[in-house]
């Protein structure tokens, strides 16, 4: 299980390629719109594709950090976006453990994100929040 | 990518209320989520399982239901890049046939920096509170 020694540990997934295709997918998924068409502009919270998933898939199959994903719930959520994402955007993004916390029996994992374009400008920050039961 | 196609806002004042936004989520809309995000928790796509857990059936997953909140605060702002910031609390599970009804106030708006910061809340038809302490940030048109 996340412990206090295990704050600061960060995850990297570099050439994130922001998908116009699989962000449409996504737009359908959460109920879509059938509006007009807007060249290159995605869902705000596909962010969770280019921003958290890559990172956050390698935290859980970290074995020394020990997730117990069936016990995993996702408490809260949050993003930035300093700059709008645009299709075709290449992003590195990063995440490090914030903080770990034990609560009520529970375990509270604080996970920092970040996503980069490759010209240094950050186009997304995001905080996860973890409850481990 | 088709954008909100919400009309550009006008002037906005604090207590101004967002215009709601209801959405009815499918199984196949929580299938299709999963299959999109790679999230294959089985509480969300087996309902045997989710039951097997304590759950009354699967569940939607909640930045499936934090994703509509999102969508209701772009169209109301005039589109994707308006939304500058969102954060929420996924306090209970949406079930799929539900239908979740997103709202949200101006609290605070910054005029130098062209922001206005809304509070939301999103309910289920079964009037579970899905989402709550619910906050976005606006760019606002100049």
């Amino acid at each position: 299980m996340p412990d206090q020694s295990h704050v600061g540990r960060r995850y990297q997934a570099a050439g994130q390629v922001v998908d116009g295709a699989a962000a449409e997918a996504f737009e359908r998924a959460i109920g879509g719109s059938d509006d007009p068409y807007s060249p290159g502009a995605v869902p705000p919270t596909y962010g969770a594709f280019y921003c958290l998933f890559p990172t956050l898939y390698q935290l859980f199959g970290d074995a020394e950090v020990g997730v117990n994903l069936a016990g995993l719930v996702h408490g809260e959520q949050s993003f930035e976006w300093p700059t709008p994402v645009r299709a075709g955007d290449v992003l590195d993004a990063t995440a490090v453990i914030a903080s770990v916390e034990e609560k009520r029996g529970m375990t509270f994992l604080s996970i920092e994100h970040e996503a980069r374009r490759q010209d240094g400008e950050t186009v997304c920050r995001g905080r996860s929040l973890m409850i481990i039961r | 990518m088709s954008d909100t196609g919400a009309a550009t806002l006008g002037p906005v004042a604090v207590g101004d209320e967002m215009t709601p936004l209801a959405r009815t989520v499918t199984q196949a809309q929580i299938d299709a989520y999963a299959e999109a995000s790679g999230d294959h928790n089985p509480i969300h796509v087996d309902p045997e399982f989710a039951r097997s857990v304590g759950l009354p059936g699967t569940i939607a997953h909640g930045l499936l239901d934090m994703g509509i909140l999102t969508e209701a605060v772009a169209r109301w702002a005039g589109g994707y890049e308006r939304v500058a910031s969102i954060a929420c609390r996924f306090s209970k599970p949406l079930l799929p046939g539900e239908t979740i009804t997103c709202t949200g106030r101006v609290v605070e708006i910054d005029h130098p920096r062209g922001i206005a910061t809304l509070e939301l809340e999103a309910v289920s038809s079964s009037g579970e509170r899905v989402l709550t302490n619910g906050r976005a940030s606006v760019r606002l048109p100049r």
